[in-house]
């Protein structure tokens, strides 16, 4: 009875949305999982639902539908048809294949789709699909979008599963949407059930946090379950997952571990201090092992065995943190596995104990009571330093089989990242003439070794610096190309090169005006508040620091230098200033970024800095003919 | 030389059937090649790849045996050079039976790694290319040696391409091509060097050998893919000479046959009613546009391996076709509306470009249908074209054109309408008082593949892909840049008209434009015209000039001077540079010049790229125009404090 009630009630209280402008929208979107538990084992199946229209003719190539599979799941009884209401006719998919695809990142693995394109397709159709997706392994109950990325007019999850289990749930990024949630009792089973009406579409936005951020969903998955009494826990807080990890983890080969411990021993036998051996280490398994990643079913899970990795000098992140876990352990380093979720993954170890949370494997070695986190798989990262796509995260170290950890990765601060930029600038008539140095460390310089190496491809030295720093104007050409300190890790990178700018200079009359900032980063990066719909992500934190020394031509004075000019806030801001000295006009201005995103509530702030820093950019230096 | 042929000899009467790859191997004892200093910069070197293509009479059936044995061996230098060669897949399309796969490294120390084979993966129905095998080299550290042998019997087919420079500099690549007494024809396309005749295993065979191939590079206005060295080739048992003319006249009665029709199906009747809703008087273009719009809003084209997407039933009543397939459709809508065509086989001149002196299939990927009554093409699996020029990935290229009569020309596919593409653009700007912002009001007009493509974009395309190309519509480069107003006119992909012009309005403020310079301010004036394409050029060019198409540009740009100011150093914004024919005709250029009317700057742009293609040896000349917009774009313009 209260049931039906809701029902009617339902419709009346939704906020109606106007889906009208769309190409395409979801009718219905619902999905129920039913769990089986028979003596120990489960039984678990999901009926998935779904209707679509097409408001337009335009987009159909939607009718294209793929649905995913692997080793832990399967697809069946897929029923898939077209209704075309205008024609009263109802057209069925005939005709199903199972495809791979080669995926850039991962270069095997079990991932499948079976795929299929609506039939009939035009302005008005209507698809339905249902199918029912099998879950092999009751820890991988996945998670369900209450949104897409185009709107859906009825969202729907619903679990039933027996008296005896528990079931744990947790909903993300719903604040603004309505959820109806309801328990219900239905003979020997319990159901939850959410429903969502009429919800936006999401669709990525570049520059912005990965879509798990904004798109509200939910986890569900399963607690325990209670047999005579008793009982079994399957992901019921983090040290039910930790526990399954440890099973994985004794898995693991450990055949031949002597000649990883040979190479190892090699490696460190210059080096005293556990510092230098660990980064000896782990410069090493940066430098040798190149990143392949197999996805194999548990395989995908259970690093593969140290000396296998060694042998082949390939592996994935699991297979490069076992490892560094083997070799510095064995030089008297005490180093842990460790799990943890990169900054794609916006979850808690202690709100989400499922597979959901994490999706990278590290090593933390604990020197002298630090804890260093070593990502091998960031083949530039200088050892000391996290990847930078881990900063903020929590980190799950397994201590032995019965303890773990968890320790959030620390952001690193802007003055571990910095770039000094020394410029000297000479005028030949219109012509500028600049010298200049650049000195890159930790993740300034990670971003432009990487960049170098994967990014220039055929370009010439200078077309890479003329495209990647953009200086000057494009007519700038660079002479004198010179990088230092490439492959040493841990010193700065030196590059340095000289400029000739043509036309950069204005002269008219006996005035001559020149702008000293001819890199003008970060001036590219308003964020267009009136369109934009989520936070603006950063890599890392980092901090620029240019001196720009101008010599005066002989028989010139100086006619007008711009006045100082700063924008200050704690998470990010530049400061300018400008002195005479001598024949010289000397520009300092450093530049700072001390946050690793921007939130909407401060787009405003941030459009102030930048315009700031524009405006700042504009001005210009005037020396003058002595007449 | 002697000792060579005794070999040879040797090898023949006592080995007579023996296929190549029986003997053929890599050696036992490798050691790591010596190489110079400059190759030893670059990310990888081929020391060798070879191709061995055998075929021979099969001892069962008519059919020929071919086996292919492909053998490299690659030096990575860096991290690079390892993510670039250290994932090998062997494509299983058409492979009867793997006969070995083999692969070793060997390391800076000469050290020998094996691959095991038990690491060779399966990947089944990949996306279009069929089965693979799969595996990751063993062993590979920075400066190793990779190699890699294997061979593969085929289904057989009696045409076949390999493809022999790849985008690293390759020392010594060879192609082997045995085929004893049987018919066979090869050709190389792109290299000097000539095939040599030999004897493998007693067998008659033709061997190219090439040195020092470079890398072919990805440049601008180009289409490297399509201009790397390849063979192509044909072999047919003894008793079957074929012509290429034999070859065309087959694809012609088949292509043909289901393409012609005596008569329309009853099946298309309701569509082709629907369609003209007894709508009289329509023109031949009208009625083609017609049938293009309903296609393309009411069908999908799919890849997949589904036989029955060809299957004009299935197709019609499932609204679901494969690329060939949907020609079918076309065809019937066309005959019902009594409206003449050709058929078009052709090919992306990106990937290939069409040869009508050598028939190979592989080559003839794309279908158009031609309207020689109007001199306009169909392009039946492209959704973002209607019925007007060829789409540009074809453009230049030669195709195969197939009438009713069933007989057939080549033609290379070029445009009716020289000046298709162009861009007209009015922008008026004015300062606001207080010199901190710029106003730009502008109106665009986008006509031929500018128009196409922005069409085709803002109804296709994602939020995030729209809100980009909205950005390049509404000059792009402006770094600061607000949008106050945006509209756009004629969006709609189906149309009537043939190549209705794509229009925009919109209102741009910026601050980032005026630099103050004491009491002065510095205009940039370039910006204006967005972000411009700069070419490079320190590294020797390597193909031959492919603009994506011709087109012309227009702009108009009228500055109202500021009160208070002057305008100073304008004559930067006089640029003219151009490159003419052989003949005296200005085929690209760049010019820009103003005028001062009043308290207005009037500018005046023009620039056109009247010919699709641009010899090599005249580069510079192109570059000069096109980075004449670059250097336009670079400009600025003093407004002086009246003092």
């Amino acid at each position: 009875m209260s049931r039906a009630l809701i029902m009617l009630l339902f419709p009346v209280i939704v906020f109606a949305q106007d889906f009208s402008k769309e190409d395409y929208i979801y009718l219905k979107r619902h999905e129920h999982i039913k769990i089986g538990l028979s003596k120990n084992s489960f039984d678990i199946s999901k009926q998935i639902s779904e209707q679509a229209e097409y408001l337009t003719a335009k987009k159909l190539y939607f009718a294209n539908e793929s649905l995913g599979f692997d080793s832990f799941t399967s697809v069946e009884d897929i029923n898939a048809y077209t209704f075309l209401p205008s024609l009263n006719k109802t057209i069925k998919v005939d005709y199903i294949e199972t495809k791979r695809e080669f995926d850039n990142g991962i270069f095997y693995s079990d991932q499948e789709s079976k795929d299929f394109t609506f039939p009939a397709i035009t302005k008005g159709a209507i698809t339905n699909l249902n199918y029912k997706e099998v879950i092999k392994d009751p820890r991988f109950l996945g998670l369900f979008r209450f949104g897409t990325y185009v709107p859906t007019k009825s969202v729907k999850l619903s679990i039933e599963f027996p008296k005896n289990v528990e079931i744990g749930y947790i909903d993300f990024n719903t604040e603004d949407i309505s959820i109806d949630f309801k328990k219900e009792t239905l003979n020997k089973n319990n159901v939850y059930t959410w429903t969502v009406n009429n919800i936006k579409g999401f669709q990525g936005e570049e520059n912005s946090e990965e879509v798990l951020y904004y798109l509200p969903h939910i986890i569900v998955y399963i607690k325990n379950y209670e047999i005579k009494g008793k009982t079994h826990n399957v992901l019921n807080d983090v040290s039910d997952l930790y526990k399954w990890y440890v099973s994985l983890v004794k898995q693991i080969d450990v055949k031949s571990l002597d000649k990883v411990y040979a190479i190892a021993d090699d490696i460190v036998k210059t080096h005293t201090t556990k510092h230098e051996k660990a980064e000896a280490i782990f410069n090493w398994v940066q430098d040798n092992i190149t990143y392949v990643a197999f996805e194999d079913g548990l395989g995908g899970f259970i690093p593969r065995g140290a000396a296998s990795v060694c042998d082949k000098r390939y592996g994935d992140c699991k297979d490069m943190a076992n490892l560094l876990y083997e070799m510095l352990n064995h030089v008297g380093i005490e180093s842990f596995r460790t799990w943890i979720g990169t900054r794609n993954r916006p979850y808690s170890y202690f709100e989400v104990p499922t597979p959901m949370v994490d999706n990278h494997m590290i090593t933390a070695a604990i020197i002298e009571n630090d804890t260093i986190f070593l990502d091998a798989t960031d083949s530039f990262v200088p050892f000391g330093m996290p990847s930078a796509f881990t900063q903020t995260k929590e980190a799950l170290l397994g201590l032995n089989p019965n303890n773990f950890q968890v320790i959030k990765v620390p952001i690193q601060e802007a003055n571990k990242s910095v770039s000094d930029i020394a410029s000297t600038f000479t005028l030949d008539n219109d012509t500028v003439k600049v010298s200049e140095k650049r000195t890159f460390s930790g993740y300034e310089k990670v971003d432009f070794i990487t960049d170098y190496t994967y990014k220039k491809d055929d370009k010439t030295e200078e077309e890479f610096l003329n495209t990647t720093l953009a200086l000057g104007n494009n007519k700038t050409n660079y002479n004198n190309i010179k990088i230092e300190n490439f492959d040493n890790k841990t010193t700065p990178l030196v590059l340095s090169y000289d400029l000739t700018i043509d036309n950069y200079a204005k002269t008219v009359a006996n005035k001559t005006y020149i702008n000293l900032n001819i890199d003008r980063v970060l001036a590219k990066s308003k964020i267009d508040i009136e369109d934009r719909k989520y936070s603006k992500k950063i890599d890392n934190k980092f901090k620029k620091n240019y001196t720009t020394t101008f010599t005066i031509p002989e028989g010139y004075k100086v006619n007008h230098i711009p006045k100082d000019l700063y924008f200050d806030n704690p998470e990010y801001g530049y400061n300018i200033t400008y002195i005479q000295k001598d024949n010289t006009i000397i520009q300092k201005k450093t530049i700072y970024i001390n946050t690793l995103s921007v939130k909407n509530k401060d787009f405003q702030t941030w459009n102030d800095f930048i315009k700031s820093l524009i405006k700042a950019y504009k001005k210009s230096i005037i020396i003058e003919k002595n007449l | 030389m002697i000792k060579r042929i005794i070999f040879i000899l040797l090898i023949a009467t006592t080995n007579c059937f023996a296929q190549h790859y029986k003997t053929y191997d890599w050696k036992e004892n490798p050691k790591l090649h010596d190489l110079t200093s400059t190759e030893l910069k670059l990310a990888s070197v081929g020391i060798l790849e070879k191709y061995i293509v055998e075929y021979e009479k099969s001892m069962f059936s008519q059919d020929l045996n071919s086996y292919e044995t492909t053998h490299t061996i690659t030096r990575v230098n860096n991290e690079k050079g390892i993510s670039r060669h250290n994932t090998v897949y062997v494509p299983m399309r058409d492979v009867k039976k793997v006969i070995d796969i083999k692969a070793r490294t060997i390391n800076a120390d000469g050290k020998i790694m094996l691959l095991n084979n038990d690491n060779i993966k399966e990947v089944n129905n990949v996306e279009e290319y069929g089965d693979f095998k799969i595996f990751a080299i063993e062993g590979v550290e920075k400066n190793s040696e990779i190699e890699v042998l294997y061979t593969v019997e085929k289904e057989y087919d009696m045409h076949g391409t390999e493809t022999l420079q790849s985008n690293y500099f390759i020392k010594e690549a060879q192609f082997l091509f045995i085929t004893g007494d049987l018919n066979a024809k090869v050709k190389a396309y792109r290299t000097e060097t000539a095939f040599e005749t030999t004897t493998v295993e007693g067998k008659l065979a033709k061997l190219l050998t090439l040195k020092d191939l470079p890398a072919m590079i990805e440049e601008e206005y180009a289409t490297p893919n399509a201009n790397k060295i390849a063979v192509v080739f044909q072999c047919t048992p003894k008793d079957q000479k074929i012509t290429q003319e034999m070859f065309w006249n087959n694809v012609v009665t088949n292509v043909g046959g289901k393409f012609f029709l005596e008569e329309t199906s009853p099946l298309v009747k309701t569509d082709i009613e629907n369609l003209t809703n007894d709508k009289e008087d329509l023109t031949t273009f009208e009625k083609a546009s017609l049938i293009d719009n309903f296609i393309k809003s009411n069908f999908t084209i799919v890849k997949n391996n589904n036989a029955e997407l060809t299957d004009l039933e299935y197709i019609l009543k499932n609204r679901t076709s494969s690329d060939f397939g949907i020609l079918k459709v076309y065809a019937h809508f066309l005959k019902a509306l009594d409206i003449e065509y050709e058929i078009v086989v052709t090919a992306n001149r990106f990937t290939y470009k069409f040869d009508p002196d050598f028939f190979t299939p592989n080559m003839l990927r794309d279908f158009l249908i031609y309207l020689p009554t109007e001199e306009k093409y169909i392009a039946p699996d492209r959704l973002e074209y209607r019925v007007g020029e060829a789409p540009f990935q074809i453009l230049g290229n030669y195709g195969l054109f197939i009438a009713e009569s069933f007989e057939y020309y080549f033609s290379k596919i070029i445009q009716s309408d020289p000046n298709y593409s162009r861009i007209v653009r009015n922008t008026d700007i004015t300062f606001n008082e207080d010199m901190e912002s710029v106003s730009l009001k502008q109106y665009q007009e986008h006509t031929g593949h500018w128009a196409v493509t922005s069409k085709a974009i803002l109804s296709l395309s994602t939020e995030q892909g729209i809100k980009e190309y909205e950005d390049y519509l509404t000059s792009s480069g402006i770094e600061d840049k607000v949008v106050k107003s945006f509209e756009t006119e004629n969006a709609d992909m189906n149309s009537l008209k043939y190549n209705l012009p794509f229009i925009t309005r919109c209102t741009i403020t910026s601050e980032a434009l005026l630099e103050e310079a004491g009491d002065s301010y510095i205009f940039q004036i370039g910006k204006v015209i967005g972000t411009q394409s700069e070419l490079y050029q320190e590294i020797e060019r390597v193909n031959p000039i492919e603009m994506t198409y011709p087109n012309q540009y227009d702009y108009d740009i009228k500055i109202h001077i500021p009160k208070g100011y002057t305008a100073e150093g304008l004559e930067v914004l006089n640029i003219d540079k151009s490159f003419k024919s052989v003949t005296g005709e200005k085929i690209c250029k760049f010019e820009s010049s103003y005028k001062l009317e009043g308290n207005t700057i009037v500018i005046t742009i023009q620039e056109f790229y009247k010919s699709n293609e641009y010899d090599v040896i005249r580069y510079d000349e192109f570059r000069s125009v096109i980075n004449a917009a670059s250097d336009f774009n670079k400009t600025s313009i003093l407004f002086k404090a009246i003092e």
